[in-house]
């Protein structure tokens, strides 16, 4: 039977819809008039960014532990978190239910670069509610635009290409080939890589580019055509899940030991450690963080509480998330009341310390300025994966974009 | 007569509702104002799937291409270039139509799954071009703060913009399907060799059909930046396409009004058990699996047959007296 | 800037070899969803997830098995009986029932399999990355016209005609791969001469499972064993079972060498774009063949 009548049902069921929100809205437990400091947590808990999603809260929580014994300014932090599933438009939605209706202080989130700019323009700007971001490392977000209202405690792609611009710049090779995931993240890497090489070398030469699609698994016969185009060396622009691709595609064909490889997070220690004793020595890798190195006492102590809550090292989105809470207490501390607009000009400059040493949130473009680490792929027996060794610092002012170039880029 | 009388009761009823969702900003709270436009804008989108699916019997697996094209015109329009909103606003439907058109005109000479399967090809085209194309679209960032105009700028305003908006677009679906026109659909969907044999032109109107609907995707695709303000990438994806699917058939699809309730389910639930776990797709896939075993036709369509069964039994039961 | 890569024998003959590979991969997942398509008639979109439970499985195996050799093959063999098993559960509980109802029905009940599938393996198995490694006889790699390929890849593509062949022996030699063969032409004879059609059923629908779960542990070397599998695998699944021509095994295999070359080549010849190629040699096959390369079961 399908005929097709505009039934008295068909309004029944729009009366169903409504009464459906009437439930979700009287049924559903209003926020009740907590004392304490509200975080809207919004990141990707499911899929394959899930697990810097994780990381990340689990990092912001081991901090909240810590400062929730004290309090801020005689309240707690307390946050709740939504899944955005990767997806831009349900970003959008949980930011504006955490927000309008769950009346949160601020929002922090994801890992998802076009999430992040989404929220930061319809819902940060739009509803004055500082935002943020943790993971996504888009340079957008705090360059072109950026506004008073979002803040970045990730590094983004201008600093990751800056800091493989000025590491490799110090080196012999002339001949570059750029190989990397075909989608935004990889293109911006190689283009702020290949900027500031080339503005520190002049005389280095672009002979070939390669670009497949994110998370693409047989990455052998591009790496083949590259050896064969024989340059002095070769910038991997990879992100994610990739990552554990293309390390094992260099192991696969002993790339690393023919010619040179740079790979931004090639010594993360969430991509080194699947691949175990397996991953490839030798790839020269940025990173902001290491669990192992700087050895310094905040680090340590970072690493054993980390360890004892969840069981194994942090990664860089923990320390990133570890590094917002701080963040947000001291603001708070700093502002001495919980107002949106206090907080956020106490935010700007404010300096704290972290794992890695004193760090501060730059006041101009609300970026957080942080050393980055330049280091080597080794084996490393005794915890059976690889870590970064022979490290270099370059220090946190070395890798930004400059506040004269932000501004520019915004237009003002 | 009895059918004259049906639709006046009901379309007293939806005056009523209509009326209950105009007055409701001013009573419930910004959130509530805020999800209810998401529903409209999918509801609008998974009616436009229907038209093709439940009254045309096509398996147009990827009608998200058109409703992100629509989006995709509109947004451009509004962000690249200085003319002004309403030549935005008119290309979004207008730019989904057409490429329903060119799509359809690829797809139709082919039946049931090949159909559906060779439009998720060129749809995926698409979605492969915004995505890579980031100098025009804004690639896999999307692009995000979309100017509009003062009058729809807020949140209320943009919440009557599309309710009225929706409203107008469901009466002309209503009536397009009641006109010959798309009675003729719906022979169509029923017995195509027969429609052929009496001299109807199948696949014109089917084509015909096929534009109709991806124009109200389109229409659907620019209300959802009125809403949100970002056009990305995902709005092209297949997934998109297979839920608003499942909205339809969960709604009940061969309902008028059964896709508008499988919107404002999946919704819903979405976003309001999401706030509880995020576990909230497994929900999804248990009440799913509760529903075909229970209540096969959709939710509409239950109530549908039961209503008929109770009204014929009524009427023998009169007659035998 | 330049792009592309200088076309050499070496270039061409590794991403000849590696579309090869990957082709048997899509070949092996795909024959089990053209095998289901054929007998039940419905497209099974919960096959990605049950590739992905694979893959997952068999890292639990091998991990559990300490690695190394044994750990590999016994995940092998193992992994896809876990995914079997899974599959039988859900059809003798649920999907059976339903074998009488719409086709849209089914696909919908294969939709929301797919969505507790997935949430299911994130409960289980959690977010992380995982890898796990070739057994040692297969790691490393040999040198062909030049250029380093993967052993493990090479294993690959023998271990795809050897399925094929294997599944082919099954469903023409074997009483009950005929059977279900004659089911999938006409379900209503097979019931008439006395068959149990529902078992027939349950077991193509198990075979067809088995084998995404060992496409998915084959593949689990060669990538990174994450959630969100099962979506990127789906869609190529489906469009190579519709260019192959329903239910029909060899159209999978002519498929799936199809969407892995053009891939491939596609890298080589034109990166800018190579997204793109495998769909538009979809484009192009239904076009030309608007009922698929093969003939279809239905």
């Amino acid at each position: 039977m399908k005929r097709k009548k505009i039934d008295i049902l068909s309004i029944a069921g729009i009366a169903l819809m409504v009464g459906f929100l009437t439930i979700g809205l009287t049924l559903l437990p209003v926020e009740a008039q907590a004392k304490n400091i509200k975080v809207g947590i919004i990141d990707c808990y499911s899929g394959p960014a899930a697990v810097y999603g994780e990381d990340a809260l689990n990092g912001f929580k081991l901090a909240l532990q810590e400062i929730n014994k004290k309090g801020v300014l005689g309240k707690k932090i307390e946050y709740s978190t939504r899944d955005t599933k990767f997806k831009v438009d349900l970003a959008l939605n949980m930011a504006k239910e955490l927000v309008l209706r769950g009346d949160v202080d601020l929002l922090v989130g994801t890992i998802n670069s076009g999430a992040a700019l989404a929220v930061s323009e319809a819902v940060a700007k739009k509803e004055k509610v500082p935002f943020i971001a943790w993971i996504s490392k888009s340079e957008n977000i705090t360059g072109k635009k950026g506004h008073r209202y979002v803040f970045s405690t990730g590094e983004n792609t201008a600093m990751a290409g800056k800091s493989g611009g000025v590491a490799l710049s110090q080196k012999p090779y002339i001949k570059y080939w750029i190989a990397g995931d075909d989608y935004e993240y990889g293109h911006a890497i190689a283009d702020a890589a290949w900027r500031n090489l080339k503005a520190r070398k002049p005389e280095v030469e672009l002979i070939g580019k390669s670009w497949w699609k994110p998370g693409e698994p047989d990455l052998i016969p591009y790496i083949t055509s590259i050896l064969a185009a024989k340059p002095d060396a070769v910038i991997f622009c990879t992100g994610g899940r990739s990552m554990t691709n293309i390390m094992k595609a260099i192991k696969a064909t002993g790339m690393a030991e023919k010619v040179p490889v740079y790979v931004h997070t090639a010594t993360d220690h969430a991509v080194l450690k699947p691949l175990g004793l397996d991953a490839p020595e030798g790839v020269m890798g940025t990173m902001d963080y290491h669990f192992y190195y700087p050895d310094l006492s905040a680090n340590r102590r970072f690493v054993k509480d980390f360890e004892a809550a969840y069981g194994h090292p942090p990664g860089f989105p923990a320390f990133h998330g570890y590094n917002t809470a701080n963040f947000i207490a001291a603001a708070y501390e700093k502002a001495g009341s919980v107002d949106k607009e206090k907080f956020i000009d106490a935010l700007e400059g404010l300096k704290i310390d972290s794992p890695v040493g004193k760090i501060e949130m730059r006041a101009c473009d609300h970026q957080v300025i942080m050393p980055m680490f330049l280091g080597v792929t080794k084996l490393s027996p005794e915890r059976g994966v690889a870590i970064s060794s022979d490290i270099y610092t370059l220090r946190g002012a070395e890798v930004m974009p400059s506040c004269k170039e932000i501004m520019e880029a915004r237009g003002q | 007569m009895f059918q004259d009388m049906l639709r006046q009761k009901s379309f007293g009823a939806s005056a009523a509702i209509f009326m209950a969702l105009l007055i409701a900003p001013l009573i419930i709270p910004k959130f509530y104002t805020y999800i209810l436009a998401v529903i409209f804008v999918t509801a609008l989108l998974a009616m436009s799937l229907n038209m093709v699916v439940g009254h045309g019997g096509l398996f147009q697996f990827h009608h998200a291409a058109f409703y992100g094209v629509g989006a995709y015109t509109a947004g451009l329009i509004l962000v690249k270039t200085s003319w002004p909103w309403w030549i935005g606003f008119i290309a979004g439907p207008i730019g989904a139509a057409v490429t329903g058109l060119v799509i359809g005109l690829f797809c139709i000479r082919l039946n049931k799954l090949y159909f559906g399967m060779l439009q998720i090809s060129l749809g995926s085209l698409i979605w492969a071009i915004a995505f890579r194309w980031y100098r025009l679209t804004g690639g896999d960032d999307g692009i995000h703060g979309i100017p509009m105009p003062e009058f729809i700028s807020g949140l209320k305003s943009s919440y009557y913009f599309v309710l009225i908006l929706v409203a107008v677009c469901l009466i002309l679906m209503y009536l397009i399907l009641k006109s010959p026109f798309g009675t003729t659909l719906q022979a169509i969907r029923d017995n195509p060799e027969r429609c052929a044999a009496v001299g109807i032109n199948v696949r014109r109107h089917q084509l015909m059909g096929i534009v109709v609907a991806t124009f109200f995707a389109g229409v659907a695709g620019v209300l959802f930046i009125t809403v949100e303000g970002s056009i990305f990438p995902d709005l092209l994806f297949w997934v998109l396409s297979l839920e608003v699917f499942i909205m339809c058939l969960l709604g009940g699809w061969f309902t008028f009004g059964g896709p508008i309730l499988g919107a404002a389910m999946i919704v819903s639930l979405r976003t309001f058990v999401g706030t509880y776990t995020e576990y909230w797709t497994l929900i999804l896939g248990v009440i799913l699996i509760l529903l075909i075993f229970f209540l096969p036709d959709g939710i509409m369509g239950y109530n549908y047959l039961a209503k008929l069964r109770r009204r014929s039994k009524r009427r023998s039961a009169s007659r035998a007296e | 800037m330049e792009t592309g890569q200088s076309i050499t024998l070496a270039a061409l003959s590794s991403h000849l070899l590696v579309g090869l590979s990957r082709a048997m991969i899509l070949f092996i997942v795909t024959s089990g969803l053209s095998f289901v398509l054929g007998v039940l008639r419905v497209p099974n979109v919960a096959h990605g997830s049950l590739y992905m439970i694979g893959a997952f499985a068999a890292f639990s195996i091998s991990t559990a098995l300490g690695g190394g050799a044994w750990g590999f093959w016994l995940a092998l063999i193992l992994a896809p009986c876990v995914v079997a098993l899974v599959s039988l559960i859900a059809e003798r509980s649920l999907f059976c029932h339903l074998y009488e109802r719409e086709h849209l029905m089914l696909l919908l009940f294969t939709f929301a399999l797919m969505l507790i599938l997935g949430d299911l393996t994130k409960m289980i198995w959690g977010a992380d990355y995982r890898s796990i490694m070739a057994p040692p006889l297969l790691q490393g790699s040999v040198s062909i016209f030049d250029s380093p390929f993967p052993k493990y890849n090479l294993f690959l593509i023998i271990v795809g005609p050897i399925v094929a062949i294997g599944l082919w022996l099954f469903t023409s030699k074997t009483k009950i791969g005929k059977i279900a063969r004659a089911a999938a032409v006409d379900r209503e004879m097979v019931g008439a001469i006395g068959i149990n059609v529902s078992w027939v059923f349950a077991f193509a629908f198990v075979l067809g499972c088995f084998l995404a779960g060992l496409g998915g542990a084959l593949v689990s070397p060669t990538i990174s064993v994450t959630l969100g599998m099962d979506h990127d695998i789906i869609i190529e699944a489906f469009l190579i079972v519709t260019i192959g021509g329903l239910g029909n095994m060899w159209g999978a295999m002519a498929g799936s060498l199809i969407f892995g070359i053009t891939q491939s080549f596609g890298v080589l010849f034109w990166p800018q774009f190579a997204i793109v190629f495998p769909y538009a040699a979809v484009v192009i096959v239904l076009t030309l063949k608007p009922t698929g390369m093969l003939k279809s079961v239905w």
